[in-house]
């Protein structure tokens, strides 16, 4: 099958031959006319035999060149071939310049004609970088504004909005002019794709990291973070703060710069950054696009890298007048604290005199504080209580820096309360008065009249809840001792040797006879058997014998009386002394006149 | 300067990290590749004359907790591929990383680098393996941190293999 085609197409290829062995040596051109008519037929005829199938090719291959249709689809059919082998031949640049006046225009008639499609097409590159530009413009926005906010309460802000006013700047740029201090201190070029180092700058005196080690785990990191976060292809990790350590990393198709920058940097930093990738991916692309991990083509990177180190906002120029600013605010500091000092020991002085009224009984804080600079006192003061304006002038506060306001009230404290019931009960002398938890103890001797009445109102005494009364001032105990002392002291006189009772006695006897009913119902409450040993006397003149019986009738004569006036008889016993136990030394007649009498001595036993 | 990168791949635990430690410039510590999945190291080597910075990119070996980041290969030049001579599951695992290389990233230079043969005796590699490992005519080193037995070999082979 295969030698066929090859057979036929031999003459066509040998045309030059001549055809017909007979003709001459030297090569006839196939159209030379023949010299005789039919040889010319004959010619004719044998050529379009063998020819014929060639001349239609021909023509056919005449149509098809002549015809645009079918051009056009032969070269459609080979035309993405064809840019791919010129590629790989690596005639890009030819290709893309011959290509893009074409595209440029194809573009510009398409949005002329709907700019929709392109839109369309756009959108998903547009949007995002669209949101980064605002994300990015917000973000630098903020940064400026939160220094601004940060500077412009400080006493170097308000320094700054005097130049402000004063150069008819900004307040924000003068601002910012001001108080950036920060300090790129390296800067890294990293190769996307690998991680490697392409270039490293670092300012003076910085402890510098291996800049393949730290690019690669940056890298690392960023992938780490693209990874695990899914973010949008080309959005990455644009800074890593730590501490007072910024890292800004700026990213461009195939490289990427980190800066290490210690303080706040501001955004033209940033710009910076970006002026710098693009420039690197300008000068370099061919470059980075290849790189295989040599470094030597970059070995100039590093002074545009550089620029990056430059950019340092001006610190002050001059520290003038900074010795000044901190002598001021050492003198004002200085002047605040000795003011707080005395302001504080003035309050502590104060207060140590509002705690003394505090522990002092009869008084009662109710508010203490400072009102216009002057310390007011409010409180509660029982008139019993010490003086307030003694225990004020005994403080070390002045007089005149304060103001108290007092109201009345009685204080239940003890050394209050006893002196309250001293003023209202008026005890005689010999008692004594003292108040413990609200208890009045009374001992001492009394009267029982006293004793009584203070009994009646001693509860009525405010802070006194109860009485408590010493054995002997027992008003019973009282009565009875009362009514013995009246009794002993009772003397029932009689006439000179008789035992007759003289009118002049009645009363002696009534008041008898109602002090020993007294005493006997004290010593029935007593539990006290009583006994009234009623003894008569004689004067010593006249015989013993006789005198002894005068006695013992006198006593009688009186028993006898005090049993009628309702003194109980079996308590009553008469006994006749004579003159054994005279009342009085009979030296002159009055004492004699004396010593004729009865007098009542009282024995009691406790039953 | 001449720097490639390099990856160093294996199962958890096979000794990627022992193997390069004694041999490399550190300043990071282990706690990045549990915590970020990778360490970056470095280690200058010459061959035939040629300084080249090798910057090893360790990755964290695939366990039940963590998986590999196989973006931490992009760009790499090599890898040293690592199991353990005394647990075939790591050699096994060796050949589906292997595998998954190709897929991830295409056809780079690697070796293959059995460690522990500090403990031959307990080797799990039997003659089928051994038939296995031969056909697949890998380059293959025995290596052993705790020695530092073919560490360098290793290494060294890797280079040459991507200086070509």
């Amino acid at each position: 099958m295969g030698s066929t085609p090859k057979h036929s197409r031999e003459p066509l290829e040998f045309r030059p031959k001549p055809p017909d062995a007979s003709a001459s040596g030297s090569a006839p051109e196939p159209e030379e006319p023949p010299r005789e008519g039919d040889d010319v037929q004959a010619y004719r005829e044998l050529r379009e035999l063998i020819l014929a199938p060639e001349q239609e090719a021909i023509e056919r291959l005449h149509q098809r060149v002549d015809n645009p249709a079918s051009r056009t689809e032969d070269v459609g059919s080979v035309v993405a071939e064809a840019i791919q082998l010129r590629r790989r031949q690596g005639g890009d640049e030819d290709l893309s310049s011959a290509l893009s006046p074409t595209i440029e225009t194809a573009l510009r008639e398409s949005v002329r004609k709907d700019p929709g499609t392109l839109a369309d097409a756009l959108f998903p590159v547009m949007g995002p970088a669209i949101r980064r530009s605002i994300l990015e413009t917000l973000r630098a926005f903020l940064e400026s504004f939160n220094q601004v906010l940060d500077q412009s309460l400080s006493m170097k802000g308000l320094k700054w909005r005097i130049e402000a006013l004063r150069t008819g700047r900004s307040f924000t740029e003068v601002a910012l002019l001001h108080s950036l201090i920060f300090r790129v201190e390296q800067v890294f070029l990293i190769h996307k794709k690998t991680g490697l180092s392409l270039g490293h700058a670092v300012a003076p005196s910085v402890a510098m990291q291996d800049p393949s080690l730290v690019s690669g785990m940056l890298s690392a990191i960023q992938d780490f973070v693209r990874d695990s976060f899914h973010t949008v292809q080309g959005q990455g990790l644009n800074r890593m703060n730590v501490g007072d350590l910024d890292v800004w990393i700026e990213e461009g198709p195939y490289a990427i710069l980190a800066c290490v920058i210690r303080g706040v940097a501001p955004r033209p930093l940033r710009d910076r950054m970006a002026e710098v990738v693009e420039n690197i991916h300008r000068d370099y692309s061919e470059q980075l696009d290849h790189f295989a991990g040599d470094s030597a083509p970059f070995a100039k990177v590093n002074s545009e890298l550089g620029r990056c180190l430059e950019l340092r906002y001006k610190e002050e120029a001059q520290p003038r007048g900074f010795g000044f600013v901190y002598a001021i605010a050492a003198i004002l500091s200085l002047v605040v604290a000795g003011w707080l000092a005395w302001h504080t020991m003035q309050y502590r002085r104060w207060e140590r005199l509002v705690n003394a009224f505090r522990e002092q009984p009869g008084f009662v804080i109710t508010s203490f504080g400072r009102q216009g600079g002057h310390f007011v006192v409010r409180g509660l003061h029982d008139p019993l209580a010490a003086d307030p304006e003694k225990i004020i002038s005994a403080s070390d506060v002045k007089r005149a820096d304060g103001e108290f306001h007092w109201g009345g009230y009685y204080a239940l404290d003890d050394p209050i309360v006893q002196q309250r019931a001293i003023s209202l009960l008026s005890p005689p002398p010999t008692v004594t008065l003292a108040v413990k938890n609200g208890v009045l103890q009374v001992s001492g001797a009394a009267r029982a009249a006293w004793v009584k009445e203070l009994q009646a109102k001693a509860q009525l005494v405010p802070g006194i809840r109860s009485l408590q009364l010493s054995p002997e001032l027992d008003p019973e105990r009282l009565a009875f001792s009362q009514a013995k002392s009246e009794i002993e002291i009772t003397l029932v006189k009689f006439p000179l040797a008789s035992a007759s009772l003289l009118p002049s006695e009645q009363g002696a006897l009534h008041r008898l006879a109602e002090e020993a009913q007294a005493l006997l119902k004290a010593a029935d409450a007593l539990h006290e058997n009583v006994t009234f040993e009623v003894l008569g006397h004689t004067d010593s003149t006249g015989p013993e014998v006789s005198n002894q019986n005068l006695s013992q009738r006198r006593a009688e004569r009186v028993v006898q009386e005090l049993s009628q006036l309702g003194v109980p008889e079996r308590s009553l016993s008469p006994r006749g002394v004579g003159t054994s136990e005279p009342l009085r030394k009979e030296d002159s007649e009055a004492n004699r006149q004396y010593n004729r009498c009865v007098n009542i001595h009282i024995t009691s036993v406790t039953h | 300067m001449l720097q490639k990168k390099i990856c160093m791949l294996g199962s958890f635990a096979v000794g990627k990290t022992s193997l390069v430690r004694r041999f490399v410039e550190s300043i990071y510590s282990d706690v990045y590749q549990t915590t970020v999945g990778v360490k970056v190291d470095k280690k200058n080597v010459q061959v035939n004359g040629t300084d080249l910075t090798l910057v090893l990119w360790d990755i964290y070996g695939e366990d039940d907790y963590q998986k590999m980041h196989w973006t931490y290969l992009r760009g790499a030049s090599g890898y040293l591929l690592v199991a353990d001579g005394t647990r075939k599951a790591t050699i096994d695992k060796a050949f589906s990383l292997e595998q998954r290389v190709r897929e991830e990233v295409g056809v780079i230079p690697f070796v293959f680098v059995i460690n522990k043969c500090d403990l031959s005796q307990d080797w799990e590699v039997d003659s089928a393996l051994q038939a296995q490992l031969t056909e697949k005519n890998w380059n293959l080193l025995r290596s052993s941190a705790k020695t530092g037995e073919g560490v360098e070999e290793a290494f060294a082979l890797l280079t040459r293999k991507i200086l070509g």
